[in-house]
């Protein structure tokens, strides 16, 4: 765009975190419809009587104002617009709602073009909100994001001889970034088994709109498997650990321990 | 003695910018704030500066975790931990040992208290097992516990919410009541400017006016 670059401008935004910035600021980090990810200051906002503060908080969708600034804009004014209470309800939701925002910070590059990032992070978050399967929600969130971002995973030929690979005959090769057939596999070390079901859910999660991928049943054995295989595929794309991706799984862990608690004070109580 | 340059404009390996550079890498301390605090240190009695130091390197060799809580004290199990008067039954689990100190100054609980140095905080790379959770449910499931009832006063933000419900679901299998400081409106707030979880918290939480 030509010309001045205005004093003063609004967009909307959803907040992915903040760091500490001083004594009572905090630089917030924000994914926006137009202008991709952005870092802003928001001043004053950890005094108690500061009116932006609750507005600012990761997974929070915001109407923002912008101050431009030197090198980082300034936040003037902040109003929510969804806070996403269901999400904010539900351990298991939370967590996968952490893990989606996350990805989203970690996939994307300050100031690059991310049109379309916003949008997709937050019909996820409505459909966390509304009860939707976490499972299917996290799946279908970073196929969708790796495809936005030119890293859509190769899941039905193989990558090193193209040829089209059956779902019991595949490998698993994360840092190649999809599968194998197993001749090649056999020269990959890399390369790990995958369950042919959660093959052929993931392909069918990549091919088909969610409407019908998401009436797909998963069992929590199924779940774990794609989830494994997916944690697997996002950490060799953003080449980190992603924390959020263990804690989804330490909370399951926590409530399935919890239930299985439960189930043998209740087995007690029969007796 | 300082090779004919001027002591208040310092080169990088003069003591005083050591000084001003050391005061720089505090929280919350800028370079202009590091500098005003180095020339008066070097303008105080040198007694003034030895105790600082003195201060500095005790509180390094001394202080340690308490057995117990975790908070940090100069002897474990810590003041809070062995004062006979304290109700056993309550648990308050806080973030920082700074919120020890605020809960305190609040005369209003008389309970024990287990700091957990930190809060799940993905973003910042720190997961459940980086806590001292570890301790708190060694604690809870010691034979000889009488805790009735933890009380999770984590920051009410993303991060202290996901905390308290991930030990709620950890705490909850063993017995005991899990329960969550209340989330309202702070003292001198305006409602216009309140946002929409605080203003629908509030509302939820609403008591009889006596």
């Amino acid at each position: 765009m030509p010309g001045r670059i205005p004093r003063v401008t609004h967009t909307a935004a959803i907040v992915l975190r903040y760091r500490r910035l001083g004594e009572a600021d905090r630089i917030i980090t924000l994914l926006t419809p137009t202008r991709g990810k952005i870092d802003v200051i928001a001043k004053g906002v950890l005094r108690s009587k500061s009116r932006m503060g609750g507005h600012l908080e990761p997974l929070t969708l915001v109407e923002v104002v912008l101050a431009h600034g030197r090198t980082m804009d300034v936040v003037t004014q902040a109003q929510t617009i969804e806070a996403f209470p269901d999400v904010h309800a539900n351990l298991d939701r939370l967590s996968a709602a952490m893990y989606l925002l996350e990805l989203a910070d970690r996939i994307t590059i300050e100031h690059a073009d991310a049109e379309g990032l916003h949008d997709l992070l937050h019909t996820a978050l409505v459909r966390l909100a509304r009860g939707d399967g976490q499972q299917v929600v996290q799946r279908t969130f970073e196929l969708a994001l790796l495809e936005a971002t030119g890293f859509r995973p190769e899941l039905t030929t193989c990558l090193r001889c193209s040829e089209p690979v059956a779902a019991e005959e595949a490998w698993w090769a994360p840092v190649e970034g999809g599968v194998l057939c197993a001749s090649c596999a056999r020269t990959d070390g890399g390369a790990q088994p995958i369950d042919a079901t959660a093959l052929r859910v993931l392909r069918a999660f990549q091919s088909q709109p969610y409407e019908d991928a998401g009436r797909i049943r998963l069992s929590d054995e199924l779940a774990a498997r794609m989830e494994q295989a997916m944690h697997a595929l996002m950490r060799a794309v953003v080449e980190r650990d992603l924390k959020s991706a263990q804690f989804v799984s330490a909370a399951r862990r926590a409530r399935v321990a919890g239930e299985g608690l439960d189930e043998a004070e209740l087995a007690k109580d029969d007796e | 003695m300082n090779d004919g340059r001027d002591p208040f404009l310092p080169g990088a390996s003069s003591p005083i910018a050591r000084l001003v550079e050391a005061f720089h890498r505090l929280p919350g301390i800028g370079p202009k704030s590091a500098q005003r605090l180095a020339y008066h240190i070097l303008r105080a009695q040198e007694a003034e500066a030895q105790e600082l130091a003195d201060a500095l390197v005790e509180v390094k060799r001394s202080i340690v975790f308490c057995a117990q809580c975790q908070n940090l004290t100069s002897r474990t199990p810590c003041e809070i931990c062995t004062d006979a008067s304290r109700d056993r039954h309550l648990i308050c689990v806080v973030e920082e040992p700074l919120d020890v100190l605020a809960i305190e100054r609040t005369n209003g609980f008389r309970g024990l208290y287990h700091v957990l140095h930190g809060v799940i905080s993905p973003s910042d790379g720190v997961g459940p097992e980086d806590l001292k959770i570890a301790e708190l449910l060694a604690r809870l499931r010691d034979v000889e516990t009488e805790v009735a009832e933890i009380i999770v006063a984590t920051n009410p933000n993303l991060e202290g919410e996901a905390t308290a419900m991930y030990l709620g679901r950890l705490l909850r299998p063993l017995g005991i009541r899990v329960t969550r400081l209340a989330r309202g409106l702070p003292a001198g707030a305006d409602l216009e400017y309140a946002d929409d979880v605080t203003l629908g918290r509030a509302l939820e939480f609403r008591q009889e006016v006596t």
